[in-house]
């Protein structure tokens, strides 16, 4: 088989899996007991008064016609409009997401940087206590909730000393020094935690390489380990990082929910788990929909970069 | 030095243990009445004082570490019954079937836990069974990559290439042979994955998708802890805690497998 | 403007600033008077009052965008607003409301008959909510006499109308608008609806050309919190000028520094009800419901789930309106008696009921609360938290429960125990007949009549009142004139003033 014919495979599989995807998560969301009728009309509302809603808004045309029509819409881009305050999707997806990805990206960028030298530091020192101690610290690091420490963070740096807002969001065009200081402590908390996992990576991928012969080569004549390892190691710890990151990446936009719970934050998650509470099955597509797919073309990209780069790669992808 | 990570992490999972274990048959106070004012500190006789409405907190926190072994044993063990025979399949065969099953899991993989528990919490109710239910979904993907990765691996020893042309079927192959062989991988998943459960789990109940106020689960715990964080803040400490010491334990656990394995797990990572 | 940015363009735009690294803040040319930010729980579901019903919409719109002819005041008492004066025919068939000359919309057209006749037939027509068409009910015909004269001819007299009409369902909107009134509310009152961020917040700002005292505070941000505790660390961090109502009182010690924060206090309208389904066969027997009121020491309830902060009431009525009677006496705490009146009843050796609560700040413990104490009189109660959706659906919808506890806030709601389906399965006809009475007798009729009625469902124990929820309201130091009840559906910015 040619590279070339399995990546026209994998596409096919991927193609059929967005489709396959979009199904599921229409089929899911359209089962879910309650209806938004009656979330609007509250505990004030008559069985006929729900049925006429639910008949305005669209809610009783046959499923496949409904389905049809919603792919309809998302292929042109277009989810179309919150039945609940008959807002046009798109956007408000798009001011959620700003608030996510720099969440989420910010989280990750602070994950990157402690994690390097952490991870670096462990695998070099690894025999000594103090390397062993920084070990043990990313496993204290791993364990911990998330959203417990933002809470703690919260206590600490917002109310008890005052420094830092408790929640909210600022948005970068508002002001940019207060989109900063609302974004400290949540980008923290999430960078506590993903940097111990990251730097876990970092780790074994430097011992790997201080096994390989040219690292060795390399210290024989004359490098210092730092050096070393910054001149030779680096593209193998990157590769490893990227690929551990971008299968992350998009889980965590959701993952991200915790956090922005514990501190007010407008971000995917929280709309997400609004809309569910009002059964809003647009905005709750819409935000399935564009995660599960970012999650499948990340999987689809690692997978074919694989296959290009080298196919017998492909099985240490899976086994990461 | 190797052992010291095994045996740490033996020591916090058999903490969690021994608390569930006592809680089964007897805690200080019955965990689901009011047994005393609200909001005592630590001292005596509540040990560790009195939640919001006046119950008992370690006698709750004893309680919860049932629920909190029972959360990671039914979610992993589901996962790990679906999901290795699954990826044993696959990667004891070839061609298209053989791909078809990962790709499945491919899909679902595009399914975080937390995405199907908002979804599952919503049709059909938050309740522990639907925190583990989801968390199991959402952990079968990497029991089969792992499982199929780790047959392959298996499937190109020679022994296996003889079982094959000596007849012995195909099922007895993957029990006899592949199965022993890729036991210790899946093993060090298992624990790994036992942690994540038990993170998984205390997320989704701080949200409020797990466990109802029956069930005195530790993330339960924190939740209701949020509105007395400045009056007693030491209510989301001893949850917060435990969760961090199970969670703890588990990874210790597979990292400490993972070394003990280690001859076998370098030559296929 | 954010709302017409496409998805691509905004990823364009995110990208782009990364790139050029700055951005300046857009410049706005009108005159910003004091910002205003106010921490709210329960967000509109649509901007429309006709045709959404739901608290959070008259909550931000009511008399600070929408005005009405008449409205209610802190006390409980109806004041002029649009209209100047009203009179009633002494055979209580008709009203006559003269409009203010003043009055004008905030687009400048006047508030003429001609408004408010249109206003009225489209809250009664078709498209508005049921909830609010069936006020309208009594109304026969609504004329212009002139331009500034509206009579209302009725069928039958009514007692409630005036008042209902100090609601969404006499609101007043401006007959010129294009718009759509569910996306641009458009009104007579001192504030201008300016943006709805959809899970984040409402902004208003003020009307310059208003015709009563101008608002003195713009832009007002409604901002919601979906997260009790996360609104009052935003205001412990400064970040909000206002808490509307505080959700989780027990956290009130956090705003004990009078330097910092002022507390009010006061009354709702919201009963939390404690409801039985009347369809399961042991709830349906009155002993085993008053074994229940007797079994749950509702004052422990509120120290420990509300922070010793709701009123106990005892009935479905709040003691803001004028037939309040105390019944929180009826049934004193008494687990022995319960145990009495369970033996009684037949269920000596125990029962078990599902506890369905939603997942509001009381529900949860105060289901924990209730299972604990029902425990000592030998009934097993097994709580659920349930979804909001899940709640409407499956318990206020197919009435799938044996026990719920929900806060009843919408004001005079003693007649949900009449409405025809109702969701506890109650159904008395003694008690309809007197509701009917109080509407259509004179104003000490209904006085009495109600009085009789609320008792009925006490007597009855037709559900257990728990509490009613209390009005806390924090704010800081420099707002003046906060309100100590909150008894109208508004959030009336009106009384509010800047210390400075």
């Amino acid at each position: 088989m040619t590279v070339l014919r399995r990546v026209g495979i994998r596409l096919a599989w991927f193609i059929g899996s967005l489709a396959l995807a979009s199904f599921l998560i229409f089929l899911i969301t359209n089962k879910l007991p309650g209806n938004i009728a009656q979330v609007i009309l509250g505990t004030n509302a008559s069985p006929g008064e729900a049925a006429a809603l639910e008949e305005r808004l669209g809610l009783t045309k046959p499923f496949f016609t409904r389905y049809l029509d919603w792919m309809a819409g998302v292929l042109r881009f277009d989810f179309g409009v919150s039945y609940y305050s008959g807002e046009a999707i798109n956007p408000l997806i798009a001011s959620r997401f700003e608030v996510s990805a720099w969440l989420v990206g910010l989280g990750m960028l602070l994950a990157v940087v402690i994690a390097i030298p952490v991870g670096s530091y462990a695998a070099m020192r690894r025999r000594h206590a103090d390397g062993v101690a920084v070990s043990a610290l990313s496993q204290i690091g791993l364990a911990i909730p998330a959203f417990w420490a933002g809470i703690w963070l919260v206590i600490v740096f917002a109310v008890n000393l005052g420094w830092l807002p408790a929640g909210g969001y600022v948005s970068w065009w508002e002001s940019p020094g207060e989109w900063l200081l609302h974004l400290i402590l949540p980008v923290t908390s999430l960078a506590l935690v993903q940097s111990s996992v990251l730097s876990r990576y970092v780790r074994s991928a430097v011992i790997d390489v201080s096994h390989e012969d040219y690292f060795r080569t390399a210290r024989a004549v004359g490098w210092s380990r730092i050096g070393a390892l910054w001149r030779h190691g680096m593209r193998n710890i990157a590769i490893s990082l990227l690929t551990v990151i971008g299968l992350q990446l998009a889980t965590l936009l959701v993952g991200a929910i915790l956090i922005e719970q514990v501190f007010a934050l407008p971000g995917l998650g929280s709309a997400l788990l609004m809309a569910v509470s009002r059964r809003d099955l647009g905005i709750v597509q819409a935000i399935v929909l564009l995660l599960v797919w970012a999650v499948l073309l990340i999987n689809f990209l690692v997978d074919v970069t694989y296959q290009l780069v080298d196919p017998r790669l492909r099985r240490r992808g899976e086994l990461q | 030095m190797k052992r010291g990570t095994l045996n740490l992490g033996l020591t916090l999972i058999g903490i969690v243990v021994v608390l569930a274990a006592v809680g089964l048959v007897w805690t200080p106070f019955d965990p689901t009445k009011i047994t005393g004012s609200p909001l005592q500190p630590p001292g005596w006789p509540h040990v560790l004082g009195t939640d919001g409405l006046g119950a008992d907190v370690l006698s709750r926190l004893m309680s919860g570490a049932k629920i909190c072994l029972l959360v990671g044993i039914v979610s992993v063990a589901g996962a790990a019954v679906v999901g290795v025979p699954i990826g044993i399949f696959s990667g004891m065969t070839r061609g298209w079937i053989s791909d078809l099953p990962a790709r499945l899991s491919d899909i679902l993989y595009g399914f975080p836990a937390l995405l199907l528990a908002i979804l599952l919490a919503a049709a059909v109710g938050g309740s522990t069974w639907t925190a583990m239910i989801a968390i199991s979904v959402a952990t079968i993907p990497a029991f089969v990559r792992l499982a199929r990765a780790a047959t392959y691996q298996v499937m190109s020893h020679g022994y296996i290439e003889a079982a094959r042309v000596s007849g012995i079927p195909k099922v007895a192959i993957a029990v006899r042979h592949v199965l022993p062989n890729i036991a210790p991988v899946l093993g060090v998943q298992a624990s790994v994955s036992f942690g994540i459960a038990i993170l998984a789990e205390a997320g989704l109940s701080y949200l409020g998708l797990g466990s109802g106020p029956e069930a005195p689960t530790w993330g339960r715990m924190l939740r209701e802890a949020q509105d007395y964080l400045f009056n007693a803040p030491i209510l989301a400490l001893w949850p917060g805690l435990a969760i961090a010491v199970a969670t703890m334990g588990f990874n210790l656990l597979g990292d400490g497998l993972r070394d003990l394995f280690d001859p076998r797990l370098r030559e296929m990572s | 403007m954010r709302r017409s940015r496409s998805f691509l363009g905004m990823l364009l735009a995110v990208a782009l600033t990364v790139a050029l690294g700055a951005c300046t803040r857009p410049e706005t040319d009108e005159p910003r008077g004091r910002e205003l930010n106010i921490g709210a729980a329960t967000e509109p579901a649509g901007l429309d009052m006709i045709t959404t019903t739901g608290a959070g919409t008259p909550f931000v719109l009511l008399y600070n965008v929408y005005e009405t002819l008449v409205k209610l005041d802190n006390e409980g008492n109806i004041r002029p607003l649009l209209a100047s004066e009203w009179s009633q025919t002494p055979d209580r068939l008709s009203y006559t409301f003269s409009l203010d000359p003043a009055a004008k919309f905030a687009s400048g057209a006047p508030v003429d008959a001609d408004a408010v006749v249109k206003s009225f037939e489209r809250a009664r027509g078709e498209t508005a909510a049921e909830s609010i068409r069936l006020k309208w009910a009594p109304v026969d015909t609504i004329e212009a006499v002139d331009q500034r004269t509206v009579r209302l001819n009725l069928s039958r007299p009514s007692n409630g109308l005036l008042y209902d009409l100090t609601g969404p369902t006499g609101s007043i909107s401006d007959p010129t608008a294009t718009a759509d009134l569910n996306t641009t509310p458009a009104g007579s009152g001192p504030y201008k609806f300016v943006t709805w961020e959809q899970g984040s917040r409402v902004e208003l700002e003020a009307n310059a050309g208003y015709w009563g005292t101008p608002a003195r505070f713009s832009p007002v941000n409604f901002r919601y919190f979906a997260d009790p505790n996360a609104m009052n660390t935003a205001m412990l961090s400064g970040q909000l000028d206002m808490i509307s109502n505080l959700t989780v009182p027990q956290s009130i010690g956090q705003f004990s520094d009078a330097e910092k924060y002022t507390i009010h206090e006061g009354t709702t309208d919201g009963e939390v009800v404690l409801g039985f389904n009347h369809a399961n066969e042991a709830l349906s027997d009155v002993r085993v419901r008053q074994a229940i009121s007797h079994a749950i020491d509702r004052q422990a309830l509120v120290d420990s789930v509300w922070g010793g902060k709701g009123m106990l009431i005892g009935s479905m009525v709040p003691p803001t309106d004028p037939w309040f009677e105390d019944l929180s006496g009826v049934y004193p705490y008494d687990p022995d008696k319960a145990r009495e009146l369970l033996a009684e009843a037949g269920y000596a050796s125990g029962l078990t009921l599902r506890l369905r609560v939603p997942n509001l700040p009381y529900g949860p413990t105060s289901g924990r609360f209730i299972a604990a104490q029902l425990k000592d009189v030998g009934i097993t109660a097994e709580v659920e938290e349930l979804e909001w959706a899940r709640w409407l659906d499956q318990v206020y919808g197919q009435h799938d429960y044996d026990m719920t506890v929900v806060a009843h806030v919408e004001p005079r709601d003693l007649g949900a125990f009449a409405a025809e389906g109702n969701y506890w399965g109650y159904r008395n006809d003694a008690f309809n007949t007197l509701l009917t009475e109080a509407d259509t007798g004179t104003e000490a009729d209904q006085t009495e009549k109600l009085k009789e009625a609320a008792r009925m469902l006490t007597d009855d124990a037709a559900a257990v009142w728990l509490f009613l929820l209390p009005s806390i309201t924090i704010a800081t130091p420099a707002i003046a004139g906060v309100q100590d009840n909150q008894i109208s559906l508004s959030f009336d910015l009106t009384t509010l003033a800047a210390r400075s």
